[in-house]
């Protein structure tokens, strides 16, 4: 096993005993608590939920479809019930949110700006085009174990075409090309596959550098790693570049959306939570 | 008399076939909304940093007229909603307004004839739901709008790649509500504000790339 692989795995393992005990405390406490009032299993959820709870009943969910009410009583769509997600370790996840903002600002948007200053954008789409290329190994592994293998054979004629129509990728030559019959989106990855096999989030969890995750996205991310061709460039170290680039050319594409986000928010950490979640919901039924 | 009813059996026919194309009135609502604002980024006299002011004053006007401020902030405010009184609850609409509007014209500023199409339409009671897709430099984005008949159809929830401006701040303000008064969540959209009218904003110094 190479350094970095097993550095990767001490991180991961170090982060989850950690959230691990932050979540086992206010757990062992509440089930104290439950403990003294009532006999266990009489408990039930009091709570009810949050949202909704006030008469408007939503239509439509977040793609226009009418929503469908399992239950009398049941309000709130599947996208709010992912939302609802819970955050017990909120407190390392804002501290984490922090970090994450401040290297934002101080960091990565000044790199990305420069390097938006010297290259022009057409080249760096070009850059986007291949990067999203060779990311092929990550969306066909997850569409097959999804059991979508048309759509996992369009990304693929997709991959071929583009690497060997497209100078390797960095032309988007099949951009235009409609698929036969309709596929579902091939956006994907491991984590939203185990939330397609009907996997929850578990909780919410922000990683320092990679962002707002939540329990599922984490173990997914950790796979869709080894299917990360970068992630095999030999010296470590360029393989570190190699993302790092990859992130900046990102971010010079995206320059202001996360400040328009934080700038309308009264709570920077809250909705970008919310946004996550969300987001990651609808790609995950795209 | 048969040419006749050949004739008329066309014209039924044509009338058939051209109905999709007439969409309904929110859609058209929204599409004249939307056409509004895009006439307004791109209007040559319009352009460039002098006419900031004017520019964005015409955006709010078109904003003004195109959503539902009091139900947006209503459904944000959710179950919280009933604590307000009834000075609370305008200040609270008026405040909240201003900070969507402030943020989102100017992020609308950067706009760079992205083309918008209108998939589809649908109406049920005085409620209507449009899908919409911006095809953006890499990748086409999914904006949909809920709508409200009042005299005219207005906007009051925007989803933009599924997550809806609603249902975002609902939870941020829920957060704050439960530990603070109305009164405190107000103050703090004008705080908000204030901020970014001092140029405490991080958006100004992005410049023109990106």
């Amino acid at each position: 096993m190479h350094t970095h692989t097993r550095s990767l795995l001490a991180a991961l393992v170090l982060t989850l005993f950690c959230s691990t005990l932050a979540l086992a405390a206010p757990a062992a406490a509440a089930s104290a608590s439950v403990a003294d009032d009532k006999p266990v299993g009489v408990v039930q959820a009091v709570r009810p939920p949050l949202l909704l709870a006030y008469g408007d009943v939503d239509i439509w969910d977040e793609n226009g479809r009418v929503i469908q009410k399992p239950a009398p009583g049941e309000k709130m769509s599947t996208a709010d019930a992912a939302a609802e997600t819970p955050d017990p370790l909120e407190g390392w996840n804002r501290m984490w949110f922090g970090f994450n903002d401040k290297l934002y600002f101080w960091a990565l948007k000044p790199v990305a700006q420069g390097y938006s200053f010297v290259i022009p954008e057409r080249p760096r789409l070009w850059v986007n085009n291949f990067i999203h290329n060779l990311g092929f190994p990550v969306r066909f592994v997850s569409l097959m174990l999804q059991g979508k293998p048309d759509a996992a054979a369009v990304e693929t004629s997709r991959f071929i075409g583009n690497t060997a129509f497209g100078l390797g990728g960095f032309a988007d030559v099949t951009a235009d090309l409609k698929p036969y019959k309709p596929i579902p989106s091939t956006e994907q990855d491991l984590g939203l596959t185990f939330g397609y096999w009907g996997a929850g989030n578990g909780f919410y969890l922000v990683w320092p550098f990679i962002g707002p995750s939540s329990g599922r996205d984490t173990v997914g991310y950790a796979g869709d790693y080894f299917l990360d061709p970068a992630s095999y460039i030999h010296p470590w170290y360029w393989s570190i570049a190699a993302k790092g680039y990859e992130k900046v050319n990102e971010v010079s594409l995206r320059i202001g959306d996360y400040e328009t986000l934080k700038d309308a928010s009264v709570d920077p950490y809250e909705a970008v939570r919310d946004a996550y979640l969300r987001m990651r919901f609808k790609k995950m039924n795209d | 008399m048969k040419k006749i009813s050949v004739l008329a059996g066309l014209l039924l026919l044509t009338a058939c076939l051209c109905s999709p194309a007439f969409a309904g009135e929110p859609l058209d609502r929204l599409k004249t909304g939307v056409d509004k604002v895009v006439d307004i980024l791109s209007d040559p006299a319009l352009k460039g940093a002098a006419k900031k002011v004017e520019r964005q004053q015409k955006m709010r006007a078109v904003s003004d007229s195109f959503f539902d401020w009091r139900e947006l902030s209503r459904r944000a405010a959710a179950e919280h909603w009933a604590k307000f009184t009834p000075k609370q609850q305008d200040d609270f609409v008026v405040a909240f307004s201003e900070l969507l509007q402030k943020t989102y014209i100017r992020k609308l500023d950067k706009y760079n004839n992205e083309k918008v199409s209108y998939l589809k339409e649908q109406i049920e009671g005085n409620q209507a739901f449009v899908n919409t897709l911006v095809a953006m430099k890499d990748k086409s984005i999914p904006i949909n709008y809920v709508m409200i008949k009042r005299d005219q159809w207005l906007v009051y929830d925007v989803f933009v790649e599924g997550v809806s401006l609603v249902k975002n701040y609902r939870t941020q303000f829920a957060k704050i509500l439960v530990k603070e008064s109305p009164e405190a969540l107000i103050q703090r959209i004008k705080d908000k504000i204030k901020a970014l009218d001092e140029g405490k904003n991080v958006d100004d110094a992005v410049g023109k790339d990106g």
